[in-house]
C-alpha cells in the first residue's frame, strides 16, 4: 500500500507544476482601494470605538470601580463617546454612503439641505446630527474631570478591585 | 430645507477648541498620575487613551477650524486635499483607543496576577530574611517548646494511675508506665528485660490476645473491653482495655497503644451492691410472709394452750397438744428470725463498751458449749470508743458468729476475736476468725441468704447469718466475710461510732 500512495502524490505534484508553468493567468495579488473603502473603514472604526466604550463600561461596573467619583466620570465619558460614535456613524452614513442628503451653501451663513425621495424629516435629523460636538465635548470634559479626581484624591485602582 | 448654518459653525468652532483644550489637560493629568505611580498599568492605559484622543482632537478639531477658514477664504479645493489625511488620522486614533480598551481587560488580569506573585515573593523574601536573622533564637524556642511538651506528656505517662502500654503488633512490650509495671509486677525488673516480655503473657486467658489483635486488625482500635490480667503474685484482676494501632515516627513498623484501667475494686463494689440489693429484696419478701403467718400462728398457739389447761397431763391428747405447741413455737421463732432479718423492729440503742459485750458473749458460749479443745483468743484495741447499739441484738449476732466458728473448727481449733478502731471513717471493727474448714468459694455470695445452710437437714435453719446481716444493717454497719477453703473464715463487723457527747 505505501509505495502506491507515494507514487500518486508525486504524480499530482508534477501535474500542478506543469499547469502553473505552461498555462499562466493574470496575477490577482494586489487589490486597489480607490473606491468607497475609506468610508467603510472609517465607519468600522466608529463601530469599533463604540463597542470598546461599551466594553469599558461593563468592565468598570464589574470591577466595582464606578463607586468612586473619578471612575464614575470616566464611565460617563464612555457613555458620551458611545452616543457621539452613533451620531457620527449616522452622519457619515447619510452623507457619504447613502447620499441621502445634499448640502448647499446659499449665503455665507445660510445652508440648504436637500433630501432624496422627499423625506424632509431627514433634513432635520441631519441638521441636528451635525451638532456632534455637543456629545464629544462633554465626553472629553468627563474624561478630564475623572482624571482630575484621581489626581486629587482617588488613587487609580489595583487589580484586586481596590482603588487605593 | 434652507436653514442658518451659524449654530453648526459656532458649535463646530467652539467645540473644536474645547476638544483640544480638554484632551491636552487630560494628557497632562495622566502624565502627573504616571509620575506619581509609574508601575500602575491602568495609568498607562489612560495615557494611551488620552494621547490618542488628543491626536484625534488635533486632527479633527484643527481640521474643522481649518475647513471653516478655507471655506471662508474660498479655498475649498485645499480642504479636499487635506480632508482624507485628517479622516485617516481620525480613523487610526479610533482604532488605537478601541484596541487598548479591548485588550486592557486581559492585560489588567495578567497585571493582577503579576502583582499577587510579586506580593507573595515579597512576603516569602521577608519571611526568609526574618528566619535567617532569627534562626538560632527560633530553634532555641522550638527546642524549649518541644522539651516542655515532651515533659508534659512524659509526666502524664509517668504519673498515670492507669496502665499505659506500648507494644508491637506481635505483643512485645515497647514501653510501659510505672502504674502498669506495678499492676503486672514488673516494677522490680529493668527496662531491657521488660522489653523482652510480651503483653499476652500477662493476660489470664491466652485466647484474649487473639481476640484483641483481631479486633484491632478489623477496626484499627479496641474500646473499653473487659479482660482479666494476671498479676505478679498469680492473682487475677479485672481491667478495662482500650487500644489503637499507631504508626510511630520513632519506631520501626506499627505499634499498639493501650490504656488499661483496673476495675477490680469497682467490680467488687458492684457485686456487693447487687448482693445487698438481693438481700434487701429477700428481706422485704420475708417480712411480708412473716407478718401474714405470725398472726395465725399466735391464734393456733393461744387455742392450743387453752385446750391444754383442761386436759389431763397424762392423757395422749395432752401430749398431742404439747407437740402442736412445740412446733408452733418453733415456727414462731423462725418467723421472729425472718422479721429480725428484715429489720422490722427498731433496735433499742444505747452507748455501750464493745469489749464488755464481747466478753459477756464469750462467757455465755463457754458455759453452754463444749469447748474443751477449742481455744478462744481475744485481741482488743486499747480504749475503744463506746458504740451506740442494741445490746441484745448485737449479742445475738456475736453468738451466731461464735457458734458458726465452733461448728467450723469441728471440735478443735482456735477462734480469735479482734477489735480495731479506725478514726478515719469513725468505725469500730470486730473480727471473728476461725481455723476451721473455711467456706467454699461458690457459697461465699450466698451465705447471708435466708435459709441457706451447709449443715445437714435439721441442724440449722439457715437464718443465723441472714438475721445477723439484718441486725448489723439496722445499726448502719456492715458485715463481710473472707475465706479460703481449708484456711478458715473471718467475719468482720464494722459499726459506726457516734461522735462523743
Amino acid at each position: 500500500m505505501q509505495p502506491t500512495s507515494h507514487s500518486s502524490h508525486w504524480l499530482a505534484t508534477i501535474a500542478i507544476v506543469i499547469i502553473c508553468v505552461f498555462w499562466p493567468l493574470d496575477s490577482l495579488a494586489t487589490q486597489g482601494h480607490a473606491g468607497i473603502e475609506g468610508v467603510w473603514v472609517h465607519q468600522f472604526a466608529h463601530l469599533f470605538f463604540l463597542f470598546s466604550m461599551g466594553l469599558l463600561i461593563f468592565w468598570l461596573r464589574q470591577a466595582g470601580l464606578v463607586k468612586e467619583p473619578g471612575w464614575r466620570y470616566i464611565q460617563y465619558a464612555a457613555v458620551f463617546f458611545i452616543l457621539w460614535n452613533a451620531d457620527a456613524f449616522l452622519v457619515h452614513y447619510l452623507d457619504e454612503q447613502r447620499f441621502a442628503v445634499t448640502v448647499t451653501y446659499t449665503a455665507p451663513w445660510q445652508m440648504r439641505i436637500d433630501t432624496t425621495n422627499g423625506r424632509h424629516w431627514l433634513a432635520t435629523v441631519y441638521y441636528l446630527a451635525k451638532l456632534d460636538h455637543l456629545l464629544c465635548v462633554p465626553a472629553m470634559a468627563c474624561l478630564m474631570l475623572g482624571l482630575r479626581h484621581m489626581l486629587g484624591g482617588d488613587r487609580p485602582a489595583q487589580p484586586d478591585g481596590r482603588s487605593g | 430645507m434652507s436653514i442658518t448654518a451659524f449654530p453648526i459653525w459656532f458649535i463646530d468652532v467652539v467645540g473644536s477648541v474645547l476638544m483640544i483644550f480638554f484632551s491636552f489637560i487630560s494628557v497632562a493629568y495622566c502624565l502627573r498620575l504616571k509620575k506619581r505611580d509609574p508601575t500602575n498599568i491602568i495609568i498607562n492605559y489612560l495615557l494611551w487613551v488620552c494621547v490618542a484622543l488628543a491626536v484625534f482632537a488635533i486632527s479633527r478639531s484643527a481640521g474643522h477650524l481649518l475647513k471653516q477658514i478655507l471655506f471662508m477664504t474660498e479655498h475649498r479645493e485645499w480642504w479636499m486635499t487635506i480632508k482624507p489625511f485628517s479622516g485617516a488620522v481620525n480613523t487610526f486614533t479610533f482604532i488605537v483607543v478601541a484596541s487598548v480598551t479591548l485588550f486592557f481587560e486581559r492585560t489588567w488580569a495578567i497585571y493582577g496576577t503579576i502583582l499577587k506573585d510579586r506580593q507573595a515573593l515579597q512576603t516569602a523574601h521577608e519571611k526568609l530574611i526574618y528566619l535567617n536573622q532569627n534562626l538560632e533564637q527560633l530553634v532555641e524556642q522550638r527546642t524549649e517548646a518541644l522539651a516542655i511538651s515532651e515533659q508534659k506528656y512524659r509526666r502524664i505517662f509517668e504519673v498515670s494511675k492507669d496502665m499505659i502500654l506500648v507494644t508491637r503488633t506481635d505483643g512485645r512490650i515497647v514501653n510501659i508506665n510505672p502504674a502498669g509495671k506495678q499492676l503486672v509486677g514488673l516494677h522490680a525488673i529493668n527496662d531491657a528485660v521488660t522489653e523482652r516480655r510480651c503483653f499476652q503473657d500477662y493476660l489470664s486467658h491466652s485466647e484474649d490476645w487473639a481476640a484483641i489483635t483481631q479486633h484491632i486488625e478489623n477496626r484499627g482500635f479496641i474500646s473499653s473491653e473487659e479482660f482479666d490480667i494476671r498479676l505478679g503474685d498469680g492473682a487475677k484482676r479485672r481491667v478495662l482495655l482500650s487500644g489503637s494501632l499507631a504508626k510511630s515516627p520513632s519506631e520501626d513498623g506499627e505499634t499498639i497503644h493501650f490504656l488499661i484501667k483496673d476495675i477490680e475494686q469497682r467490680r467488687q463494689m458492684q457485686k456487693q451492691m447487687a448482693h445487698a440489693d438481693k438481700l434487701a429484696s429477700i428481706g422485704e419478701l420475708s417480712s411480708g410472709i412473716a407478718h401474714e403467718i405470725n398472726n395465725p400462728l399466735g391464734i393456733i398457739l393461744g387455742y392450743t394452750q387453752l385446750l391444754l389447761r383442761n386436759e389431763d397431763p397424762q392423757s395422749d391428747r395432752f401430749n398431742d397438744l404439747k407437740t402442736i405447741e412445740k412446733h408452733v413455737r418453733s415456727c414462731k421463732a423462725i418467723v421472729e428470725d425472718l422479721l429480725n432479718f428484715a429489720r422490722t423492729s427498731s433496735p433499742h440503742k444505747e452507748r455501750l463498751d464493745v469489749h464488755a459485750v464481747i466478753s459477756d458473749v464469750i462467757h455465755f458460749v463457754r458455759h453452754h458449749s463444749d469447748l474443751k479443745a477449742i481455744q478462744i483468743e481475744t485481741a482488743f484495741t486499747p480504749a475503744p470508743p463506746r458504740v451506740l447499739m442494741d445490746e441484745k441484738k448485737i449479742k445475738q449476732v456475736l453468738i451466731n458468729l461464735l457458734m458458726n466458728a465452733i461448728h467450723a473448727v469441728e471440735g478443735s481449733g482456735t477462734i480469735k476475736i479482734t477489735t480495731a478502731f479506725n478514726p478515719a471513717d469513725s468505725r469500730i471493727s470486730i473480727e471473728v476468725a476461725d481455723t476451721g474448714h473455711g467456706i467454699a468459694k461458690e457459697n461465699l455470695n450466698r451465705i447471708f441468704d435466708p435459709f441457706f445452710t451447709t449443715k445437714p437437714t435439721g441442724e440449722g435453719t439457715g437464718l443465723g447469718l441472714s438475721v445477723s446481716y439484718g441486725i448489723i444493717k439496722g445499726h448502719g454497719g456492715s458485715i463481710t466475710v473472707k475465706s479460703d477453703p481449708g484456711q478458715g473464715a473471718a467475719f468482720t463487723i464494722r459499726l459506726p461510732v457516734p461522735p462523743p457527747l
